[in-house]
């Protein structure tokens, strides 16, 4: 299947900063489980039983692609997984602020305790997950599948 | 017994009263089970104070669950506006109707402790009243938190 080329700085650069930011927001929420699921809650899209799971998921995808970004191990298939875990974000939040609920956004819960920033849904969290989307196009497109320690044949 | 000295001792028994009752109610107001409200009819920082420290009531955090997680004031159970229906149940089985509850939440601007008020007395628990200053007039006060 013919890949799109991408320049490889559009490619290394989002998958390190997006690598090492999963990284901090999956350990973060593994760190307080029971925070973020209660979080998760407030979306009030998920039926109470399967919150804990969601949470515990959610926080392990995170964690486990952002490692895989980082050491570039599998990028196009840990980009495709955050593909898809910012689509769902950025619909549930957009649902919720056009419901008019106000809550815990439950992203980068470490900005509010290092830099004050307020991460409640809204525009702003909107508008950066959509941008995160857009950088990780690339690697899912035209990232490396390889395991970096092997060999390439030919 | 003649008039005179009846006279003179309801007049003395009179002014005793309207002087005595005065104080009497001053001290009624400084016991502390006395719930002082503010203009608006809330608790005000003194009164729920009072009520914490005697264990008279049941304090309810209207905010978030996610909220209530990190902080809230020492011994309150979290019963959330936005997740009302879902916590009520198991709420109610735990409390008597004929509790003292005292509800609040963030600050005097939040409503959430309001809106949770009404539906505890939509419920059946008659007894509720609001902190108005929330938890960051009680922060403020350096008052027990925990989370």
């Amino acid at each position: 299947m013919a890949r799109i080329g991408f320049p490889s700085a559009l490619i290394t650069a989002p998958r390190l900063i997006l690598g090492a930011l999963f990284i901090m927001s999956g350990f973060e929420k593994l760190l307080d489980l029971k925070f973020f699921g209660l979080v998760i809650a407030e979306y009030q899209i998920l039926p109470s039983l399967l919150i804990p799971a969601a949470a515990l998921i959610l926080s392990l995808c995170e964690l486990l692609c952002g490692t895989m970004l980082l050491l570039d191990l599998f990028s196009r298939v840990s980009s495709s997984i955050m593909l898809c875990m910012m689509a769902i974000f950025i619909a549930a939040m957009t649902y919720n602020v056009m419901r008019g609920l106000e809550h815990e956004c439950g992203c980068f819960e470490f900005l509010t305790q290092w830099y004050g920033l307020k991460e409640e849904i809204g525009i702003g969290p909107i508008v950066r997950d959509i941008l995160f989307f857009i950088l990780l196009l690339p690697i899912a497109l035209s990232g490396s599948n390889r395991i970096p320690w092997k060999k390439q044949q030919g | 017994m003649s008039g005179k000295p009846l006279r003179r001792t309801l007049i003395a028994s009179v002014l005793l009263i309207s002087i005595v009752s005065p104080l009497a109610l001053q001290l009624h107001a400084a016991t502390p089970v006395a719930i002082a409200k503010d203009e608006s009819g809330e608790l005000n920082l003194s009164a729920t104070k009072a009520l914490f420290d005697t264990h008279s009531a049941c304090f309810v955090d209207a905010r978030s669950e996610y909220a209530y997680h990190k902080l809230h004031i020492k011994g309150a159970r979290s019963l959330s506006d936005s997740r009302f229906d879902e916590q009520f149940p198991e709420f109610r089985q735990k409390l008597p109707i004929e509790t003292l509850i005292v509800v609040y939440c963030s600050e005097p601007s939040c409503a959430k402790a309001r809106h949770v008020a009404k539906k505890l007395r939509k419920n059946g628990y008659k007894n509720v009243r609001v902190y108005s200053g929330g938890l960051v007039e009680w922060a403020h006060a350096g008052f027990p938190m925990e989370g």
